[in-house]
């Protein structure tokens, strides 16, 4: 079965400059309905009321960072399944196979064309849905 | 005893020849550990100036005879500063090793570090241009747009420079593993040409395959591989005059093939040629303005050909143009099996 479009993304970055431009990439540029949160945490409490399809989550945060708050949405039942992006700074190949192991389904790396990242994340989302239906039943 | 010392040889042979094309302290460092890992076990300093001997031979052999006395010249500094160290203690020289590779680990954590703290600003400053550039924030006055195209073209240097200082760092370290496999060389002539074709066009440089690619194949990481090519062709084409091409021809010679990309640029000056593998080594007065690279691509191409088990080199001629050669030796089917990946 096809997935419906993408159209709720949650946003978590904590460096205020890089969260106002994805935040308006995302929304403007690519008319996505985005929530944003500057932390782990506030991430968690937001979520389960506005149950992103997608989540798009930076790595190094204080508190809690990507990989601890990737943890606790798969605790909670609104988020366990929900795709998660992480987007870093941090580029080695072992940190990114450290990502994917840790759940991220794919990683964007820092810096980025910010213009294009709607269509990237269309893309992802397109890919998890083709992925889930050639999976068997 | 004798095989170890033939592999001690050819381990020489392949630093002097690192050395002879600008590698400098890389080089002697790796004659140095070579030679420190054959006394460790049953040779003596007789065996290894043997293996030296056997290195400048081999080397010597594969040089055109014009330039055999400048390479033996530099051939005799090179063993001398690799053997310099025996004379040491063994503490001494321990010493030295343990200092070394404490300042490798140094320098990777720096690059490391570095190259994440300047992403961070650079995601915002390179973010908010791309989107303003790209129209996505509303019109711009014509002279505010030029303006902000130029700190836009910059910043993808800036990028481009980030990226390459750790992809360098992390070819020579062995920390990225080739994923090497049999490759169709006229299929990824033709890929290389389409891929950056556009960014020639930028600069009125055509890129054009001169003469039909032999139907061979190479072993190689098809991806890095055209990242040497992307290198070369992005050189060649920022260097020719408007409305000239770049040439990319390959051609079959013993067991090897030879691609070569040559443009009609103002050529190599002399004085720069035996720095132009270096990092950050760029002749600045014969770099058009808007023009420039970051001065890593050569050296990066030289890792990743000499990691494939190919050479790299080039001819000049100030006033008439250049061309860059690597050459990589010819896959057959029976040689070695196909995939696989090297360190």
């Amino acid at each position: 079965m096809a997935a419906s479009p993408l159209r709720r993304v949650l946003l978590v970055e904590d460096d205020p400059d890089i969260r106002a431009i994805v935040c308006f990439a995302l929304q403007s540029v690519g008319g996505l309905s985005v929530e944003v949160c500057a932390s782990g945490s506030e991430a968690i409490a937001k979520a389960p009321r506005f149950l992103p399809q997608i989540v798009l989550l930076d790595v190094m945060m204080p508190g809690l960072d990507g990989p601890s708050t990737l943890r606790a949405l798969r605790g909670l039942p609104q988020t366990a399944a929900t795709p998660i992006v992480f987007m870093t700074a941090k580029v080695r190949p072992h940190e990114i196979e450290e990502y994917r192991r840790a759940g991220a389904c794919d990683v964007i790396l820092k810096p980025f064309e910010a213009a294009e990242l709607p269509e990237r994340m269309r893309g992802i989302w397109s890919r998890i849905h083709g992925e889930a239906d050639r999976e068997p039943t | 005893m004798r095989e170890r010392q033939a592999e001690l040889a050819r381990a020489y042979a392949a630093a002097l020849r690192g050395y002879l094309s600008g590698a400098g302290e890389a080089a002697l460092m790796r004659a140095y550990q070579a030679g420190r890992d054959a006394l460790t076990e049953d040779l003596g300093v007789l065996e290894l100036a043997t293996a030296h001997q056997q290195a400048l031979v081999d080397v010597l052999g594969e040089l055109p005879p014009k330039e055999h006395a400048r390479a033996a010249r530099s051939a005799a500094e090179f063993f001398a500063e690799a053997l310099a160290p025996f004379e040491m203690s063994q503490r001494g020289l321990r010493g030295q090793l343990e200092e070394h590779e404490r300042l490798e680990r140094l320098k990777n954590e720096f690059i490391s570090v570095v190259s994440h703290e300047l992403r961070t600003p650079l995601t915002s400053i390179h973010g908010s241009l791309n989107l303003v550039v790209k129209g996505k924030a509303g019109e711009l006055p014509p002279e505010a747009r030029r303006f902000l195209e130029i700190a836009y073209r910059n910043s993808e240097r800036v990028v481009r420079l980030v990226n390459e200082i750790l992809d360098i760092q992390k070819l020579e370290s062995g920390e990225i593993a080739l994923d090497v496999r049999p490759v169709e060389l006229a299929q990824l002539l033709a890929d290389s040409i389409e891929a950056n074709h556009a960014y020639a066009g930028g600069f009125d440089v055509r890129i054009a395959l001169d003469g039909e690619s032999p139907a061979v194949k190479v072993l190689a990481d098809p991806d890095r591989l055209l990242q040497v090519l992307a290198n070369l062709l992005c050189n060649a084409a920022r260097f020719s005059p408007p409305g000239e091409t770049v040439a990319l021809r390959a051609v079959r010679l013993p067991g090897l093939v030879r691609v070569c990309v040559s443009d009609r640029g103002p050529g190599i000056p002399e004085e720069f040629r035996a720095r132009i593998f270096q990092r950050f080594a760029q002749a600045a007065p014969s770099t058009p303005s808007g023009r420039e690279g970051t001065g890593l691509g050569l050296s990066i191409s030289k890792v990743i050909v000499e990691r494939l088990g190919g050479r790299i080199g080039f001819e000049s001629e100030v006033g008439r143009g250049t061309t860059f050669h690597f050459e990589l030796p010819e896959w057959h089917e029976e040689a070695v099996p196909a995939g696989g990946t090297t360190r």
